[in-house]
């Protein structure tokens, strides 16, 4: 008898059925994938095994038992737990804290911060996750951050985790601890729930693959009998192209970076005397361990982070420390990398997230009156051409998949077509076949002539686009590479702080 | 995966039924209460609906009350809409209205040609007034929720004041209040009997105006943009500060045009407290967030609040039934509103912090955006 089973679980939203007729089942000590492209339906599915949403149609057995569960806390109750992409945690609290929030040991009427710690370290020791159990989490990274959330839903007796996109925020080395955590928990006997982009990840780990589509189970097998291109087919259901890097005569120099330091938070310089430049014709990559400063470099260049010292100029235009608009109006576009922090508002339209930026401009609007047919045909035209799955233009940016939210970001600025663009993590969160769709649109612009900053932190990602790479590390550039020199192992020394020996 | 545009219809559905099933809550409460009291339920609220909204006279009544609440509630939606929260409505009412009587009584030349004066006097004053906490905000972050709100009590102590002493109609002994404007200036009433004048007329054009302003401007999307994610509008190049100074004194503005309606439209002079206790700004921010900053859905909810005060008063005379029944029922309706959307918020909220912290991991962009 399967451990959970899913049948027939149908969830509509409006018009729009994001699951149909769902079945799923899952085993003891067994990791399932569930992959599938963009707005197939799986986080809903998860959503509803863990109580945060109520099927329209559909039941849930547990042990054979058949449950209706109002709430998380009524799948925690049967041993459901979910570890949350958003993380759910006090930040000023400890880590032992955390972990016994919620269902904290008492001595008497008081909190008992002794056992808290002891139960923490007995909780580490018995699953190999270590972690300091006083430290404060807000001075854990977010792989760290991520451990303590396992902790925690290991502390509430789960026996069935759901991880959604666990490896996304990770870097590589975090997702390789990631993933040997997941062995040896199933191992132990737990079962677990893998939603993931990265099919690298499902051959490393899973026992059995669903793939989704439409909302419906396309896909049900072992994972000895399938293979990367079967599955990215059921996924996506066309065969994927090759990329084709295009030659471009390089142009004059588009952005120019010079001596920049920015205090990043904790006063700390987070940027330390970096100089870059790009030219127009390129796209140019910035590898690197994500918090050696990249996200305050885009932040200081776009106009969001005060400079320091030195200057940025972009079109031959001084920007520094001028504000975002009057950069953007120099030739910028930008792709920011926490989509739903800078690129959105989950409460603003599909239709008020397309028009930034250009809401001011001609043909959207004219001496401040906004046009409301040009930008409804606009913003049609720009979702179409992204492929982006949504009902209406009227629907709310929080009800779009993650991966669809993404992609109207992305639309909106690439839709720009500005000289230059900053690409912040642009395929974080998408299916494969977006992501091909991506790189292809990046390699679109930079055979117009116009340039792009690719900053990822999936390192293959930058490597098969970039026709310069940059390292970056602590604040500065460690490195600099052309697509011809660029050896992934010297890459890899350079970001984790290491020197090259010049031989 | 159609794309029909069903979508609009469905958010108009979402935002109209959480404030009608609150109302009929409302009622609901307010029926057990008078059941509880001894009274007839239904026949009581059909006395209280005829003598409000149905009976010609009674209507009336209930339009001219309405017609500053509409425009204090149009104020509030302003401001909330882009995140500021303005409790100083009152305060900036009071600003128009006796700017208004200043140009009204001292102003010489034609009436068309005062009245525009004191018009825009009293806009100018009630923008300028909003403005100062808004400064105050900007420059020294002092929290713009208790400064509007204590500037209520500066505005009405001053008003007090000036018709004390300098604006004093000497020939009244017992009331302090100013003379009367020039029949001239006076607004014209739309029915022989009832005080209802042209001014309802233009509190309707305010919320036309403001709807428009608001939905159909790149000022009005900037805005709103604002109020859901400061930090996204930043990033797409919208100058906060400057539209935070344009939002608050667009919201002042039409808080000082009420006093100017009030002033020219219904009570022709100033008497000291005429504004303050009336409550005209707290009725219009309680429509404003029954409302949801729609500017119809304001107009509906500043008349229907009236009518149930008008009511309530026949409910007085009709039943012996205190005025506060009526009361209790637009509280009720609103504390069953609140309480919607408080759990909204408050998910919202939680949602929001769990969420900022996602990709940027532990480091809050808070500070440096601020
Ligand atoms: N609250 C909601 N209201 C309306 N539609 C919703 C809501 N939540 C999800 N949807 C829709 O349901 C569909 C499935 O969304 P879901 O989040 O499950 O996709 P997903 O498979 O997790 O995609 P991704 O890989 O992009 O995360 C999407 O089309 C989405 O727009
Ligand atoms: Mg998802």
């Amino acid at each position: 008898m399967p451990l959970v089973e899913l049948k027939d679980i149908t969830k509509v939203y409006g018009t729009l059925i994001a699951n149909d007729k769902v079945s799923l089942e899952l085993n003891k000590g067994e990791i399932l994938a569930v992959v599938g492209e963009n707005g197939a339906g799986k986080s809903t599915l998860m959503k509803i095994m863990y109580g945060l949403e109520q099927p329209t149609a559909g039941e849930i057995y547990v042990n054979g038992e058949k449950q209706k569960f109002h709430d998380p806390l009524d799948a925690i109750g049967k041993g459901i737990g979910m570890v949350q992409q958003h993380f759910m945690l006090i930040e000023q609290f400890t880590v032992a804290e955390n972990i016994v929030y919620s269902k904290e040991p008492r001595k008497g009427m008081f909190f008992d911060r002794a056992a808290a710690i002891r139960i923490t370290e007995e909780l580490c020791e018995k699953y190999g996750l270590y972690i300091d159990p006083r430290e404060k989490v807000k001075n854990c990274p977010v792989g760290l951050q991520q451990r303590i959330e396992i902790l925690k839903v290991l502390y509430q007796e789960a026996e069935i985790l759901i991880f959604d996109e666990p490896s996304a925020v990770l870097t590589p080395q975090e997702t390789n601890q990631l993933l040997d955590t997941l062995r040896t928990l199933a191992g132990m006997g737990k079962s677990i729930i893998l939603i993931t982009h990265k099919l690298n990840e499902v051959f490393a780990v899973a026992d059995r693959v669903v793939v989704m589509r439409h909302g419906q189970v396309v896909g049900n097998m072992p994972i000895k009998e399938t293979n990367f291109d079967e599955l990215s087919f059921l996924m996506v259901g066309r065969q994927l192209t090759s990329t084709v890097i295009p030659q471009v005569e390089k142009g004059e120099v588009c952005l120019e970076v010079n001596d920049l330091h920015v205090t990043g938070a904790g006063s700390k310089e987070a940027v330390d005397g970096l100089s870059m430049h790009v030219d127009r014709g390129e796209i140019v990559g910035i590898a690197g361990v994500s918090g050696n400063g990249q996200s305050e470099l885009i932040r200081a260049i776009t106009g969001l982070l005060p400079v320091e010292s030195g200057n940025v100029r972009i079109n031959g235009i001084e920007v520094t420390n001028r504000p975002p608009r009057d950069i953007r109006d120099s030739g910028l576009s930008c792709i920011p990398e926490d989509r739903y922090l800078w690129g959105c508002a989950r409460e603003a339209t599909l239709e008020e997230t397309c028009i930034m930026y250009l809401h001011n401009k001609e043909p959207l609007s004219t001496g401040g009156w906004l046009h409301k047919n040009k930008i409804h045909s606009f913003v049609s035209d720009t979702l179409e051409h992204f492929d982006v799955r949504y009902t209406s233009v009227f629907q709310k940016m929080g009800e779009l998949s993650g991966g669809n939210a993404q992609k109207v970001v992305l639309a909106r600025e690439v839709m720009q077509h500005s000289p230059f663009l900053i690409a912040a993590e642009p395929t974080r969160g998408l299916d494969i076949g977006a992501i091909e769709y991506v790189h292809h649109a990046l390699l679109e612009k930079k055979k117009s002539g116009d340039c792009v900053l690719l900053v990822s932190s999936e390192l293959s990602e930058v490597m098969s686009l970039s026709d310069r790479i940059y390292v970056m590390y602590d604040g500065k550039i460690a490195g600099e590479f052309t697509r011809e020199n660029a050896v992934e192992e010297s890459l890899g020394l350079l970001m984790m702080g290491g020197k090259l020996n010049e031989a | 995966m159609k794309r029909k545009d069903t979508g609009r219809l469905a958010a108009l559905l979402n935002t109209v039924s959480l404030p009608v099933i609150a109302t009929i809550l409302g009622l609901l409460l307010g029926a057990l209460i008078m059941f509880l009291s001894g009274h007839d339920p239904l026949k009581v609220y059909s006395v209280m609906f005829d003598k409000s909204f149905i009976n010609v006279n009674y209507l009336n009544q209930t339009l001219t009350k309405a017609t500053p609440v509409i425009m204090c509630g149009i104020s509030g939606a302003v401001a909330w809409r882009a995140g500021h929260i303005n409790l100083g409505i009152e305060g900036q009412m009071v600003c128009g209205g006796i700017t208004a009587i200043i140009i009204g009584l001292y102003m010489p030349g034609p009436a068309f040609l005062v009245t525009l004066c004191a018009c825009i006097g009293a806009c100018a004053a009630g923008a300028l007034y909003a403005l100062i906490p808004t400064f105050l905000q900007d420059k020294s972050h002092v929290s713009l929720i208790m400064v509007t709100l204590m500037m209520n009590y500066i505005a009405n102590y001053l008003s007090t004041y000036l018709v004390s002493f300098p604006l004093k109609d000497t020939s009244s002994v017992n009331a302090n209040q100013t003379m009367f404007i020039d029949d001239s200036l006076k607004f014209t009433r739309l029915f022989s009997n009832g005080q209802l004048s042209t001014g309802f007329i233009l509190s309707i054009m305010t919320v036309i105006a403001v709807y428009l302003v608001m939905n159909y401007t790149s000022f009005g999307y900037e805005s709103k943009m604002s109020g859901f994610n400061p930090y996204f509008a930043k990033y797409g190049g919208v100058r906060e500060r400057r539209v935070m100074y344009l939002t608050m004194a667009l919201s002042g503005a039409v808080a000082g045009f009420a006093g100017f309606v009030e002033v020219f439209g219904t009570k022709y002079r100033y008497s000291s407290n005429m504004i303050a206790s009336s409550g005209y700004a707290w009725t219009g921010l309680m429509a404003s967030l029954v409302g949801q900053y729609n500017p119809f859905a304001i107009l509906f909810y500043s008349i229907f609040f009236s009518g149930l005060t008008i009511g309530g008063q026949a409910l007085q005379r009709d039943f012996g039934i205190p005025l506060q029944i009526a009361d209790i029922i637009t509280s009720s309706i609103m504390l069953f509103v609140s309480i919607n959307i408080g759990i909204h918020l408050f998910k919202a909220g939680r949602k929001q912090r769990t969420e900022k912290k996602e990709e940027t991991g532990n480091k809050t962009p808070a500070k440096e955006a601020a």
